[in-house]
Formats: C-alpha cells, sequence, structure tokens
C-alpha cells in the first residue's frame, strides 16, 4: 500500500477584491496533481512561491477540501475518512504561530495530546522525550510566548510527533532557523524516516532537498512538472555547466542580453545587497566564459567560476527562473 | 470505555489548558480586580442611578439584577474568548486537524467560566450585603445558588454562539460589548420587564438572565424554590437552544472554513 496516492487533485480559491464594487476572482492554486508515496518514502514537493505546495499539503491534512480529485492517506480519503486520516498524520507548517503563548510548552503539549486521545501515562512519558528530541529540554517550563522563533517551531515539532503519526507533512519547516537550528533539524527528519515514516517535505532550499529527499516533484503553476530521484533530476542538466559571474550593479538590459545569447539555456539572478550572482547554464562550459564576458564589457565584475550543475540549477532550468 | 474517559480528559483539560490559554487571568492581580472591582463598580453605578431615578425603597431590585447580570463577564466575554480566540492564535487548522470530539471540546471550552461566572455572581450578592444592605435573612440561599449555577449555565451557552459569531466575522471585542450592554437593559436587570415596548419583552425572553434575575428577586423576597423553578426550567432551555445552535454554527464554520479555504484568515 502507498502512504499517500492523489488523483487529479485539484483547488481552486474563489476570492473578492474591492469594498463596494465587488468582484469574484478565481485561483487556481492546484491544477492537476497525481502522485504516489510509499511508505517510508521521505518525498519532496519543490516549486516556486505560489506553486500550490502548501494547498496540497492542506488538503491531504483534512484541512481544506479539494475542488476536484482525490487524494488518501494510509488508504483512507482526505475527505469522507477524515479523523481517521488525522490520527495518522502529523503536519507542520512553517513559522511560529498556533500555538498557545500564554501556556507553557508543556502544557502546550498536554493540551494538544489530549486533543489526540493520549493516555495521560502515555504522554507523561512522551512530552519529555520528545522535548529532548527537538532540543528543548529543561525549557518546557516557560510560556511560548517567550520562545524564540526556533524554539517554538521546535515546539511545533513536538506537537506533530505526540500521536506517534506514521506520516508527516512538513511545509517548509526549516524556514527561518539558524544554520546550526536548521541542521539540527535535517537530522530529526532522517531520524524520523529511519523509524519508517513517511514524510512530504515543501522546501525552498534545493540542497536540502538533495540531502534528504528519496524522490522530488517540482511544482508549477499547480501542475507537476518533473518527479524524479535528486540523480535523475539532476540528469536533466548533467550536459550542462553553470558559469557564475559576480556583477555589480548589472542593469535588466545587460542581463537580458545576455540570457538572449544562443549558448545560453537558462540565465538565474540571486541579489545581494552589494552584488548580484548571475547563474549561467550552458553546454560549452568553460569556453562560454569569454563571449559571457564580452556580453558583459564594461560592467564591474567579481570573480567568475565554471562549476558542476546542481540540483538547484536543475530547479532552475525546470521552472526557469530565479528561486 | 475508552472513548468515555478520552472524552472526559479532553473535556477536563480542554477546560483547564484552553481557560489559561485563551482567557487573561496569566496575572493574578488582573483576574483579582475583574473578579472584585468590576463587580462593585457595576453595582454601585446601576444602584445609585436606580435608586436616585426612583426611590431608595428600589435598591434590591437594582442590586439583584446587577449582581446576577455579572455572571455574563464570564458567560460573554470570556466564553467569547476562549473560542473566538483561537483565530488570534493562529491555532485554528492545528485544532481542526486533529480527531478531537468537537462536541466535547466545543462544550469544554465554557466550563470553568460557569465556575468563574457563579463565583462571580457570589462575591457580588456578597458586596451587596455587606456594602448596599441587601438583605438575604428570609432567602432559601440554596435555592439562590442553584439560580445563580443555572444563570450562569444559560449564559455561558449564549457565550458559545457568540464565541463562533466571533469566529466568523473576526470582531470578538465588539460582538462581546455588544451583548453585554444588550443584556444589561433586556435582561430586565435595569428596568422592570413590565416597563418595556412590547417587541423587547419578547426579545427579553428569548434571551438568557432574563428569567434568571426573575427568579432571583423572588427567592430573596421569600419565595420558596417551587414557585421560581418553571422559571429555571426555561432559563436552562432558552441555555441549552443557544449552546446547541452555537454547536451546529461551530461544525458549520469548521465545514466553511474548510470548503473556502479562509481556515486561516484573520
Ligand atoms: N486560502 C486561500 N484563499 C485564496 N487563495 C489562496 C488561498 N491559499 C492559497 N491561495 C493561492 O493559491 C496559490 C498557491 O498557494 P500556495 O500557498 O499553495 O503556494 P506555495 O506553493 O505553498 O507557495 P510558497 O512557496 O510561497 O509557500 C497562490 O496563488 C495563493 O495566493
Ligand atoms: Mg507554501
Amino acid at each position: 500500500m502507498n502512504a499517500i496516492e492523489i488523483k487529479q487533485l485539484q483547488r481552486i480559491f474563489k476570492t473578492h477584491t474591492g469594498v463596494i464594487k465587488r468582484t469574484a476572482r478565481e485561483v487556481r492554486a492546484v491544477e492537476d496533481v497525481s502522485l504516489e508515496i510509499q511508505e517510508g518514502e521521505l518525498f519532496g514537493l519543490l516549486g516556486p512561491n505560489g506553486a500550490g505546495k502548501t494547498t496540497t499539503v492542506k488538503m491531504l491534512a483534512t484541512l481544506l477540501i479539494p475542488s476536484a480529485g482525490s487524494a488518501s492517506v494510509k488508504g483512507f480519503d482526505v475527505v469522507k475518512q477524515a479523523d481517521e486520516v488525522r490520527r495518522r498524520i502529523g503536519f507542520i507548517f512553517g513559522g511560529e504561530r498556533g500555538l498557545y503563548w500564554r501556556l507553557t510548552g508543556i502544557d502546550n503539549l498536554r493540551y494538544f495530546a489530549s486533543l489526540y486521545g493520549i493516555d495521560p501515562d502515555v504522554s507523561k512519558k512522551r512530552i519529555p522525550y520528545l522535548l529532548e528530541m527537538v532540543g528543548l529540554k529543561g525549557r518546557g517550563d516557560e510560556f511560548v510566548g517567550g520562545y524564540s522563533r526556533g524554539m517554538k517551531q521546535r515546539l511545533h515539532v513536538a506537537r506533530t510527533l505526540l500521536h506517534d503519526p506514521d506520516v508527516l507533512f512538513l511545509d517548509e519547516p526549516t524556514i527561518g532557523l539558524d544554520p546550526v537550528g536548521a541542521r539540527d533539524f535535517r537530522q530529526v527528519i532522517l531520524d524520523l524516516q529511519s523509524e519508517k515514516k513517511s514524510i512530504l517535505l515543501t522546501t525552498h532550499y534545493m540542497f536540502e532537498a538533495d540531502a534528504l529527499c528519496d524522490r522530488i516533484a517540482v511544482i508549477d503553476h499547480g501542475r507537476i512538472i518533473a518527479l524524479d530521484t535528486p540523480g535523475g533530476l539532476k540528469q536533466h542538466v548533467a550536459d550542462l555547466s553553470v558559469v557564475e559571474v559576480e556583477t555589480f550593479g548589472a542593469s535588466e538590459a545587460i542581463i537580458g542580453g545576455l540570457r538572449a545569447l544562443p549558448f545560453v539555456d537558462a540565465l538565474s539572478v540571486e541579489e545581494t545587497e552589494k552584488h548580484q550572482l548571475l547563474l549561467v547554464q550552458t553546454k560549452r562550459g568553460a569556453e562560454a566564459v569569454p563571449d559571457i564576458l564580452a556580453a558583459l564589457d564594461g560592467q564591474r565584475l567579481g570573480r567568475v567560476i565554471v562549476r558542476e550543475p546542481t540540483l538547484e540549477d536543475a530547479y532552475i532550468r525546470l521552472v526557469g527562473g530565479a528561486v | 470505555m475508552r472513548i468515555f474517559t478520552n472524552n472526559l480528559r479532553l473535556f477536563w483539560d480542554g477546560t483547564l489548558l484552553s481557560y489559561r490559554a485563551l482567557f487573561h487571568w496569566l496575572r493574578p492581580a488582573q483576574y483579582v480586580a475583574s473578579k472584585v472591582f468590576m463587580p462593585l463598580a457595576q453595582m454601585f453605578f446601576f444602584v445609585f442611578l436606580g435608586t436616585f431615578a426612583t426611590s431608595a425603597a428600589n435598591a434590591g431590585f437594582y442590586i439583584i439584577g446587577n449582581a446576577i447580570q455579572i455572571t455574563a463577564v464570564s458567560g460573554i466575554f470570556g466564553v467569547t474568548m476562549s473560542v473566538g480566540g483561537e483565530r488570534e492564535t493562529g491555532t485554528l487548522p492545528y485544532l481542526f486537524g486533529t480527531p478531537a470530539n468537537r462536541l466535547v471540546t466545543f462544550f469544554g471550552r465554557a466550563f470553568m467560566h460557569v465556575l468563574d461566572g457563579m463565583l462571580g455572581v457570589v462575591i457580588a450578592f456578597g458586596w451587596g450585603v455587606i456594602l448596599l444592605g441587601l438583605d438575604l435573612s428570609h432567602t432559601n440561599l440554596a435555592a439562590l445558588g442553584l439560580t445563580i449555577a443555572v444563570t450562569t449555565l444559560s449564559t455561558c451557552g449564549l457565550g458559545l454562539l457568540m464565541g463562533c459569531l466571533s469566529l466568523i466575522t473576526v470582531n470578538v471585542m465588539f460582538v462581546n460589548n455588544f451583548v453585554y450592554f444588550l443584556l444589561l437593559i433586556f435582561s430586565g436587570a435595569n428596568v422592570p420587564l413590565a416597563d418595556l415596548p412590547n417587541w423587547m419583552q419578547v426579545v427579553s425572553y428569548a434571551l438568557p438572565l432574563t428569567r434568571g434575575i426573575a427568579a432571583a428577586r423572588s427567592l430573596v423576597a421569600g419565595a420558596p424554590l417551587a414557585d421560581v423553578a418553571p422559571l429555571l426550567w426555561a432559563e436552562l432551555g432558552v441555555g441549552l437552544v443557544y449552546g446547541l445552535i452555537g454547536y451546529f454554527l461551530f461544525s458549520w464554520f469548521e465545514f466553511e472554513a474548510k470548503r473556502r479555504g479562509t481556515l486561516e484568515v484573520f
């Protein structure tokens, strides 16, 4: 049996804008998604902002009713057998909301334990165990209002593991965590996977998806545009090299000119405060460098390197823009 | 059996923890102030205003009316916060993502406020006796206690409904104040019902508190429990109707929020 089965799932939102003259608008958040996620699989869902990742996760977590299509978790339909699904899933939506700030960490967990109908004898042992697991040992007596963002996210992880769910939905769980916290968290995810849990992870960090996921689906405009192992996705760009060029204040026109060059397969720009990093994908490898530099003639340049493509480059080629 | 004990625990834990999570007695001083001085202020205001406008002989009318009405502080403000506050905390998706029995979760939210509300009324009666000369020597105190309990329960029923409305309309404070002030006049706490226009009397009898206040006045005047029993049954019934409407609204809200995708809109 697959842990998760999604068949032609669709979700359309109807929203209204304007106060006096109300105009209805349709947002087709999830257009057509079909997927099967196996038992024990760690599955990544990648895609640009607004691609429909969170919407998909919400439907699987029984928090949103699909407009069309169906989905089941552990063989239970997410609409018709929602309670059965809820007993078997845990979910986190990255961020710090969704906890009772006026309660201590432990009391938050106690409350959710009672909502999940967990025996107090069980939760008495499980709560300290989970607090230790997420690195909140000794902080459970403090009010959650005084927790840092990362601590709140850790508490969310403990909350969602209270009833020992088989299937986990983690929507951008490492967002806003410091590098060490994020690394700890990735370790927690791997530990959970070794406990044979099936995990659906969404993230914008490509290296994270590369390091963790067994398979990855890239979703854009509510449709799956690629589905493969990280290695398989990288094969899409195996024939390419990436030339990274650091520029300072290159204009749209200059960048557009570069993008139009025949040997440039894809170009994305990472902007930071001080400089821009142009990521040029090309089949010509190092040979392309003189032509690239010629196209940037007159610009102030920093370092230039040529490297093998990563999952991020495969992703950029697929969705065709900046991450 | 397991389901029963689970739900009992959900009720109890939910009741205690949600009370602390969503209501404001984190600081004891704040709690004491709202419990002890707020009733006093309301009693003073209406008793002196009322006796000034009518006659000193009517003090008891205002004391009893407002002492019972104090239960709405918990029943309306408290309960509404305990339901409607979920929006503010952003916990609705996590709450609705659990398989918890919604009926138990929902009514559990009100329970602490029932106890809290009764305490408030007792304190208010205390002020009435100590500072305003209320005479309880002819009163069947057990019957008065029962009246307080029943009226508090029924007011909490309305509070549950209001809590749901505040989830839907996203304006807790407005709903709270509106209903609280409505009750001050419609419940007959400060105006004899017979002096209200007919349409207002119809509304009065559709609200909790009205019959409870009438029962309390009779009891203080020396009536036996049997005389006010019909009032108390009706009071309980009114509260139950509101509570049930609230519950159905809560279920409807959950369904609609999932259908329209408005669970996190706040
Ligand atoms: N409750 C809602 N009501 C109306 N529109 C919505 C709602 N939720 C999502 N949308 C719209 O649906 C689309 C997909 O949103 P979704 O949150 O699924 O994207 P996402 O892939 O999770 O993006 P991100 O990476 O930014 O988290 C967006 O255009 C969004 O505005
Ligand atoms: Mg998202």
